[in-house]
């Protein structure tokens, strides 16, 4: 059976994943709001969000290995899963008290900057080609920038600056990837090379 | 109900992605390694984004080289390139295509097909120049990654099945955790050496060529598929084991998933071309063995020794069996493989493979001695021998590294032929090799 029959159309997966960054930004937000000792009374909410990033990573293999038009697509999707992957396990071995040393917290701005490094640098079309071609590039602006967030959470884990922004970033992530279509305009522009808009 | 909801999920998020770009080719006629028995008169390729064509957008050459396609041109609002193409003769072709993406990006890629035969997989495209040296390095980094994980593994839970000290503990994870992850790395490496040589492109051209004939019409492609996701699989099972501290309940189904995966080198390699099931079977043992050899002493050698005095003597009897047993196999396999490969004897000296046989051979040996020094000599003398053992196990793990080194280069060097070859698949590429120069060169 061909591998292209089987393939949804991209901004599924967009979705999906989007799904996931939600769950992860609106756990990290209701911790900033109530609080660390709060949010961990029930042990198993500690655990939650690193859960979800660990499996995003793990997910993300079948897009690396299935999607192949491009070395670049190729190393960016495998980028992805690797950082998402990282940080999930470092920050389950944070909480469960396998990890001790607070530097290991750094994997989370570190998989930030990766992860839009990568965006941007596999999106060859400029931001107003299509839709999908803004969102990459916002995307990858937003987690470069954001990644300032994690990275001042680790040496002020009160903040309610760093905690916020650190999930209101990810739940823009996931706004942006929802907002994704294959061909699709971007404030009324579409160039006449992207192709015919999908709907 | 809940459980169903969070399955269909799962496998929404496990199906592939196609995310938009520069153009992507989505469609070629001929198709991608089709057989055709009529003589196509042009060959059309279909993208999703308008390109822009130039004179030599797609060149097709057949088995000896000879460029057999016209000028090429755009049709149909700039979504499809077309070149025709000469009388063809039956025999394989290879189609090497590039266009200009709006953006200004070259997107290029290659694809081969048969008229009246069978086409040859795209690494045995015209002008792919088979394994470098690189290859042979990345192959060997492989083979050192499988050892680090499938050996740690087995010895871990056949060898010390109990408690640990905290030192010795963590080693063993810094091991198996470290092979499973470079065995995922030095695999995308393997993969992308293989595309390129394929592709026959240059690095910054490379970043945009189409990975997916070699990716899904070549069992190479296929075996890196099935690998990479399975070893992200036991990458996850470890953390779990890590994590949990659950050793059997992770680490059991961890060994047995990386030794299946173990045998996708055996069914991408030569041994899938040799007669039958047996053949693969037994380059799968032959790896095995030795992976649970090497990753064993490796662990006895790095991470028992240096940091559980009271271990190493236990520790040395039971990696003595199950060396003795992963041996024994890993030879009776490696007999049988050379008997399956070189037609005859005489092929030990006269044909290349046989020539790197003989190199392993001697190592084998080397290593068997050492090993045979281990058994008969040190082991009755243990409690007055160890500090010897911490000189001669390292002696003995480097002759296995440098097995592995030339097992490497074996794997990917071509036997030498049993009978005369009808040779659909690889043929073209050896052919044109010999009779034209590759495009890059």
């Amino acid at each position: 059976m061909p591998i292209a029959s089987v393939q949804p159309p991209a901004e599924h997966v967009h979705w999906l994943f989007a799904v996931g960054f939600l769950i992860l930004g609106l756990c990290l937000l209701a911790e900033a709001i109530v609080g660390e000792a709060t949010w961990r009374r029930q042990a198993w909410r500690a655990y939650l969000w690193p859960s979800v990033a660990f499996g995003m990573g793990l997910l993300m293999w079948p897009v690396m290995t299935f999607f192949t038009s491009s070395t670049l697509h190729l190393l960016a999707h495998g980028a992805w899963a690797q950082a998402m992957m990282l940080a999930g396990a470092a920050h389950l071995g944070l909480v469960s008290g396998k990890l001790r040393s607070r530097w290991w917290q750094l994997t989370m701005p570190l998989a930030f900057l990766v992860s839009g490094a990568a965006f941007l640098i596999h999106e060859a079309n400029p931001w107003l080609f299509s839709r999908s071609a803004f969102g990459h590039h916002l995307c990858g602006w937003v987690l470069i920038a954001g990644a300032l967030f994690p990275l001042g959470k680790t040496f002020n884990a009160r903040s309610w600056v760093y905690n916020g922004g650190y999930a209101l970033t990810l739940v823009v992530l996931a706004v942006v990837l929802f907002a994704n279509r294959d061909v699709a305009p971007i404030f009324g522009h579409l160039s006449p090379d992207a192709g015919l808009p999908h709907r | 109900m809940r459980q169903a909801l969070v399955a269909a999920l799962a496998f929404s998020l496990a199906l592939p992605a196609a995310a938009s770009a520069h153009a992507t080719l989505e469609s070629t006629t001929p198709g991608e390694g089709a057989r055709v028995e009529t003589a196509p008169r042009a060959v059309v390729l279909g993208f999703d984004q308008r390109v822009t064509a130039l004179r030599d957008a797609i060149e097709v050459r057949d088995e000896r080289g000879r460029l057999v396609s016209g000028v090429a041109h755009a049709r149909l609002d700039n979504h499809f390139v077309a070149v025709s193409l000469a009388p063809l003769a039956k025999g394989a072709y290879t189609v090497r295509w590039k266009t200009i993406s709006a953006d200004g990006h070259v997107g290029r890629g290659v694809f081969t097909f048969g008229v009246g035969v069978k086409a040859p997989p795209v690494t045995s495209a015209w002008g792919a120049s088979g394994p470098t040296t690189s290859e042979h390095v990345v192959r060997w980094l492989y083979f050192l990654s499988l050892a680090a994980l499938i050996g740690g593994l087995c010895f871990r839970l056949v060898v010390v099945p109990g408690a640990l000290p905290r030192a010795t503990e963590r080693r063993f994870w810094w091991l198996v955790l470290g092979g499973a992850v470079a065995t995922i790395e030095v695999g995308i490496v393997a993969f992308l050496l293989r595309a390129e040589d394929a592709l026959q492109l240059p690095l910054t051209a490379f970043l945009y060529g189409d990975l997916s004939p070699v990716a899904n019409a070549t069992r190479f492609g296929k075996a890196f598929i099935a690998m990479t996701l399975g070893f992200a699989l036991v990458t996850a099972l470890l953390f779990l084991g890590w994590l949990t501290e659950r050793r059997r309940a992770f680490l059991w189904p961890a060994l047995v998933l990386s030794l299946g995966l173990a045998s996708g080198l055996s069914l991408s390699g030569h041994a899938a071309d040799d007669r039958g099931w047996l053949s693969s079977f037994a380059d799968w043992v032959h790896l095995a063995c030795g992976t649970v050899w090497l990753g064993g002493l490796a662990s006895l050698a790095v991470v028992v020794w240096p940091t559980a005095a009271a271990l190493r003597r236990e520790a040395f009897w039971r990696f003595s069996q199950l060396a003795g047993l992963a041996m024994a196999l890993l030879l009776a396999a490696g007999v049988y493989l050379s008997f399956q490969r070189l037609p005859a004897v005489s092929d030990l000296w006269t044909a290349g493979y046989g020539r790197i046989l003989l190199v392993k051979i001697g190592l084998v040996c080397a290593a068997g001695g050492w090993a045979a020094f281990h058994h008969f000599l040190v082991r009755p003398r243990l409690d007055r021998s160890h500090a010897l053992l911490s000189r001669t196990l390292p002696a003995e793990g480097l002759v296995g590294v440098a097995i592995l080194l030339v097992a490497a280069v074996l794997v990917d060097s071509k036997p030498p032929p049993r009978a005369p070859a009808p040779s659909l698949g690889a043929a073209p590429a050896t052919a044109a090799k010999a009779s034209a120069p590759s495009p890059r060169k």
